[in-house]
């Protein structure tokens, strides 16, 4: 395993600009697992304004992008990261545009949410929140992984992703199934394709995060070719 | 929109009196025949790491040293223009050379202890301005190796010959000589350049903490040490400055192509 730690360099400085960019990744990350967590409420409630607030958060998570891009670039530039330091860095910036990436598939759920387009379907509900619980879960799981660069739980998270992709395809045939029923309703039931699509996506996403934890802690790389 | 990260910077072309140490206006610096300064105007921070970059040759050494009138001792040299510490022109004839040098000290590439022991090389500066009082020469060397960090290292051993301490205890004793002083700007010349990548990495770090008492500005040649321990860095081309502003914004996105192609290795 490949050695990390944060807090040893001679520049103080330096130790306190990685900590710092490691934990604003984290803000972002609680930023999404509220607005994840805030959709589901908002789906198992018809809370529309709720849903609307969703939307509009995400503006923050982008800019919380764009803010961590620029401090990457920035003690790149200044620090000249090597070894483990490039590696967090590398993981900082590839799991960030991840995240920016689930708050876009968030913030698809909750304009479905927002547009009251969810179909009158208590199954389709009790369904799209069981699926979104499970992602809500795992995405807890990878941000831990990631504030304790613990390989062990990032590697069992990564496994989760199959779970969510089996989820996703009894869910799809079944929302075929009910579609066939529904002509008449046919827009919001592409729409509520897409919010499954956009669950499965995070979940996609998670998985990709749990493989920057691996090859930041282990320093291998473990992405499918 | 929530800030995650706070970097405070200055605008060097808009600083009030109070955030600056040095103000130079229309310096120019001729060797002779040969111009090695021509026409610089700068502000330079107080309380900051400034970091003078460029080619050998280029004129930064040359422009750190018209800061504490280094360049009065070698034949030829003429200057005109002004620079300013706070407020007063240090080239007016009025002004006293040797008291200027105890506000602003130097520090140069190789370290220069004296064939003495620590203490007494600590002390020199002090005993030159008539200090005796031993209370006050122990208190003052205390102070200056403890702002060194080299207290803990060299405290058994005042008394043994400075020339037994390694290269980079050596700079570190040098630079605890200038703080002895007080100084209000310490000038910096390739400090490290002799030094190995650890003692390069303790001096760095002492820089940062020294910005807190005083002004530092450094010459070097290394880019990357530039980039590590300056707030603001000035790159200077053939005499001339081409391009200063803060450190984050010249080593991320130059203004100019010059800039940009020198510090990306690409200039010839």
């Amino acid at each position: 395993m490949a050695y990390i730690e944060i807090n040893t360099h001679i520049s103080v400085g330096f130790n306190k600009e990685l900590e710092d960019l490691k934990n604003s990744v984290l803000t972002m990350g609680g930023l999404l697992e509220q607005q994840l967590s805030d959709t589901l409420h908002a789906l198992k409630t018809n809370n529309a304004g709720l849903a609307e607030k969703v939307v509009i958060n995400d503006r923050e998570i982008n800019s919380m992008e764009i803010q961590i891009d620029e401090e990457c670039m920035r003690i790149i530039a200044r620090r000249h990261p090597t070894a483990s330091d490039l590696r967090l860095i590398m993981t900082i910036a590839k799991a960030t545009a991840d995240i920016e990436r689930m708050g876009d598939e968030i913030e698809r759920v909750a304009k479905l949410i927002s547009h009251s387009n969810v179909p009158d379907s208590e199954s389709l509900k009790s369904s799209m929140l069981v699926i979104g619980e499970h992602v809500l879960d795992m995405l807890k799981d990878t941000l831990d992984a990631f504030a304790r660069l613990d390989l062990e739980a990032a590697q069992k998270t990564y496994q989760n992703d199959e779970t969510i992709d089996a989820q996703y395809k009894d869910l799809l045939s079944i929302t075929i199934l009910e579609m066939q029923q529904h002509s008449d309703e046919l827009e919001n039931w592409l729409e509520v394709l897409w919010a499954l699509r956009s669950f499965e996506r995070i979940g996609d996403r998670c998985k990709n995060v749990c493989e920057y934890v691996i090859f930041l802690v282990e320093g291998s790389d473990n992405r499918e070719i | 929109m929530l800030k995650l990260f706070e970097h405070d910077k200055l605008d060097v072309n808009n600083l009030t009196p109070e955030q600056t140490a040095i103000e130079v206006r229309k310096l120019n610096l001729h060797f002779g025949e040969k111009q090695v300064l021509e026409d610089i105007n700068m502000l330079i921070p107080k309380n900051q790491v400034t970091a003078l970059i460029g080619q050998s040759g280029c004129g930064k050494s040359s422009l750190i040293s018209c800061f504490n009138r280094m360049n009065d001792l070698l034949h030829g040299c003429e200057v005109s223009g002004q620079v300013l510490i706070s407020g007063n022109d240090i080239y007016h004839r009025k002004q006293n050379v040797a008291t200027l040098r105890t506000r602003v000290g130097m520090v140069f590439q190789k370290p220069n202890p004296f064939p003495m022991s620590v203490f007494e090389n600590v002390a020199y500066g002090l005993k030159l301005q008539g200090v005796q009082q031993r209370r006050k020469l122990d208190d003052a060397v205390e102070q200056a190796l403890r702002e060194t960090g080299l207290w803990k290292e060299v405290r058994d051993r005042l008394f043994e010959s400075a020339l037994t301490l390694s290269g980079g205890q050596q700079q570190r004793m040098v630079i605890a000589r200038a703080l002895a002083l007080k100084p209000e700007i310490l000038l910096l010349d390739e400090p490290t350049s002799a030094l190995d990548p650890l003692a390069t990495l303790h001096i760095e770090e002492l820089l940062n903490q020294l910005k807190m008492q005083h002004t530092v500005i450094i010459v070097t040649h290394n880019m990357q040490q530039a980039a590590r321990v300056s707030d603001y860095t000035a790159f200077i081309h053939e005499g001339k400055i081409i391009e200063y502003s803060d450190s984050d914004s010249l080593f991320t996105m130059p203004k100019r192509k010059q800039t940009e192609s020198y510090i990306t290795g690409r200039y010839g």
